[in-house]
């Protein structure tokens, strides 16, 4: 961690992040030098095998030592550790505006830019390759992947000057996402995950070999639904109201809403994305605690194994 | 002691209750405008729930405080039957206060000056003395029905009319022999009549010297006053002592003369002079006939008096009536009925005219009260606490 990232992660936010690392289930299988696990064999630490040389192998990778035993051309390989290359999708349609009226000013969007300034911090310290993708109404702007510092920063800029605009665009509008993301990434989504359609995305992603994680990023709001009172509710993407008695909605809506997040929970589970939610009034590193924190959970560290 | 109101219609301003009720309601009514994201889990049919209920409570109590006081000072309120026991002690002035409180001291009394607006007696003598009798009527008509009346009166009294004054109470009239010698009536200079001419060869001006001729000769009642007659073109000034006069000279009145005559002049104006308005002024002098001859009305402290017809022989015959300088004399001077009498001999009598009291009106504490309320009023809807409770 090196320069600093002025406005996006608090000291003590970043204080925090030190112990975590970006994991991905997969082998990574980009090429290049990283710190994760690749299935492909070269240049590295870990001894695999000794083969046959071949024309065209670099002569420096001849295991001298071996043939002046045999007196034949051996080439040592071993398992090449590869970087990961991560991705943050960040939703920014209108919906992402909404906060809380205990925080105001403190908004999803906001959330989703400091969990993503985070990530992009822990794989610059891996040295892993990352991109972003943000999706507004208006289309979808993407950074391709690449590492170090200039990246962060190009991404923290664009971050920054990130604001929400319409809904979630059309299935043709998102064809740039599955072109830019190659196989094997780390795929993290940060949305509300309202939109049927993130989900789909997120879903076609984790079927086309993507290591797909979804942030659902809710409000204290939400969770709670303190409202009292006449209230005119106003979706922000459709513009559509409803009217409705605070206290006397509260139950309904509870039951209903903790019923969608199960069933959302469920359905990603079932489909192999691992998924989290967030709370506005949590800490922004809560969630990249539990994907990427260092005590693993009994059933992610047999995934592992 | 009972409440009522002189225009209960007034009450229809009470209507006007609804309109803070209506400005502290549909405050509460209006939705709070929430951006929802999760709205599809929300159910629709849950509209808000129509309460009946009140912003700012103190607030809209003061408002509507201050409706219907309003309202009910347009309404009028009286209390009539006020019960009033004082023991009230009407003084006529010309008693000395000393000598009329040390002619009787009833326990916690009343003592008013029997004048205009019944000054307490605390206050000045009144100077001028009005007319008795009717001052004593209007207080016995405005006492409550059970106050205790005593008058302390001179033995000689003034101001009377011609009739014993009816009170509706036994009036406790009490005779005081006053140290004070009673006022004489100052022997009466010799008034002053000032004829005032436009043409030296005015017709009329022959007959008033006869008349200045006749009230000098006539041998003069002992009380009468004697007449001085002088007579001049218009342009030539009054005398300081002219007290009436005869104005002949065509056009406007100048307005030294009309002054004058409001400083407490008496003048007689010409057919052609132009008066201030005498068509609406009394028939002073009629002839046989029943016509109008002198009309007039009283103007400022004076009076003033028009001629209808030339003062000429062929328009007035009554010129040369053997009476016409007496009858002159009377409109200048006219007899006064007498005034004066031994206060025992007209003592009032019982039997007065009933007359509901005069109820007491409550408009004045109303208004303060309103005005009272209208600051507390502005105080709390100005007040810096309500922007954190609203």
């Amino acid at each position: 961690m090196t320069a600093s990232s002025p406005g996006l992660i608090s000291p003590a936010v970043r204080a925090r992040l030190r112990d975590l690392r970006l994991v991905a289930r997969r082998p990574a299988v980009s090429p290049g030098f990283g710190a994760h696990h690749s299935r492909s064999r070269g240049t590295g630490l870990e001894f695999s095998q000794y083969r046959s040389y071949e024309q065209g192998d670099d002569p420096r990778q001849i295991d001298w030592k071996l043939h002046a035993r045999s007196d034949r051309f051996f080439v040592r390989e071993a398992e090449r550790d590869s970087p990961l290359e991560a991705w943050l999708l960040v939703d920014a349609t209108a919906s992402m505006t909404q906060g809380d009226a205990a925080r105001p000013g403190w908004t999803r969007l906001d959330a989703a830019k400091v969990i993503a300034a985070c990530v992009i911090e822990l794989a610059l310290r891996q040295g892993d390759r990352f991109g972003i993708v943000t999706i507004t109404g208006n289309g979808v702007a993407t950074i391709p992947a690449a590492a170090g510092a200039r990246q962060r920063d190009r991404c923290f800029l664009h971050l920054q000057r990130l604001e929400t605009a319409g809904a979630w665009p059309t299935p043709g509008g998102l064809r740039p996402i599955g072109e830019l993301i190659g196989p094997g990434a780390l795929v993290l989504l940060l949305s509300d995950c309202f939109d049927d359609a993130a989900i789909e995305l997120a879903e076609k992603l984790a079927a086309a070999r993507r290591e797909v994680l979804t942030l659902q990023i809710l409000t204290a709001e939400e969770r709670d639904f303190p409202f009292t009172g006449g209230h005119r509710f106003i979706d922000p993407e459709t513009g559509e109201e409803l009217l409705a008695d605070g206290a006397a909605a509260r139950g309904d809506f509870l039951e209903r809403f903790t019923g969608a997040r199960r069933a959302l929970a469920a359905r990603l589970v079932g489909q192999g994305i691992r998924h989290v939610e967030f709370i506005l009034d949590q800490p922004p590193d809560a969630p990249l605690r539990r994907l990427f924190g260092p005590a693993p959970r009994a059933g992610t560290a047999q995934e592992r194994s | 002691m009972s409440f009522g109101l002189l225009l209960p219609a007034g009450l229809l301003a009470l209507l006007a209750l609804s309109i803070p009720l209506l400005l502290h309601l549909t405050r509460r009514t209006e939705q709070q405008a929430t951006v929802f994201a999760a709205l599809r889990w929300l159910k629709a049919s849950q509209r808000p729930r129509r309460q009946v209920r009140f912003d700012e409570l103190p607030l809209l109590v003061l408002r509507l405080l201050l409706l219907a006081l309003l309202a009910l000072l347009l309404a009028r309120p009286v209390l009539s039957g006020l019960t009033d026991a004082r023991h009230w002690v009407a003084v006529t002035p010309g008693i000395d206060r000393a000598e009329a409180r040390a002619a009787l001291d009833p326990p916690d009394a009343e003592w008013r000056w029997l004048a205009s607006g019944f000054p307490a007696l605390d206050q000045e003598t009144p100077a001028r003395l009005h007319s008795t009798s009717s001052l004593l009527r209007e207080l016995d008509a405005t006492l409550p029905d059970d106050a205790a009346l005593t008058v302390l009166v001179p033995r000689r009294i003034d101001g009377l009319d011609g009739e014993r004054p009816a009170l509706r109470r036994q009036v406790d009239w009490h005779i005081v022999d006053t140290q004070a010698a009673p006022a004489q009536p100052a022997p009466k200079s010799p008034a002053v009549l000032a004829v005032r001419y436009g043409q030296p060869d005015e017709q009329a001006l022959p007959y008033l010297r006869a008349v200045a001729t006749a009230w000098r000769v006539t041998p003069a009642a002992a009380e009468e006053r004697q007449v001085r007659v002088t007579s001049g073109p218009s342009s030539e000034p009054l005398e300081a002592q002219a007290s009436w006069l005869v104005w002949l000279a065509p056009g406007a009145l100048p307005p030294d003369i009309r002054a004058w005559i409001a400083a407490g002049g008496t003048a007689l104006l010409g057919v052609a002079s132009q008066a201030p308005d005498l068509a609406g002024g009394n028939a002073l002098w009629r002839d046989a006939r029943g016509e109008v001859i002198v009309r007039g009305r009283a103007w400022g402290d004076g009076r003033v008096m028009q001629l209808t017809r030339e003062l000429t022989p062929a328009t007035l015959p009554e010129l040369l009536d053997p009476g016409f300088p007496d009858r002159l004399r009377t409109l200048f001077d006219p007899p006064q009925p007498p005034q004066s009498a031994f206060a025992e001999t007209v003592a009032p009598r019982p039997g007065g005219l009933a007359l509901p009291s005069v109820p007491q009106p409550l408009q004045p504490w109303l208004a303060v009260l309103v005005a009272m309320v209208f600051v507390a009023e502005r105080w709390l809807a100005t007040s810096s606490r309500r922007g954190r409770s609203a």
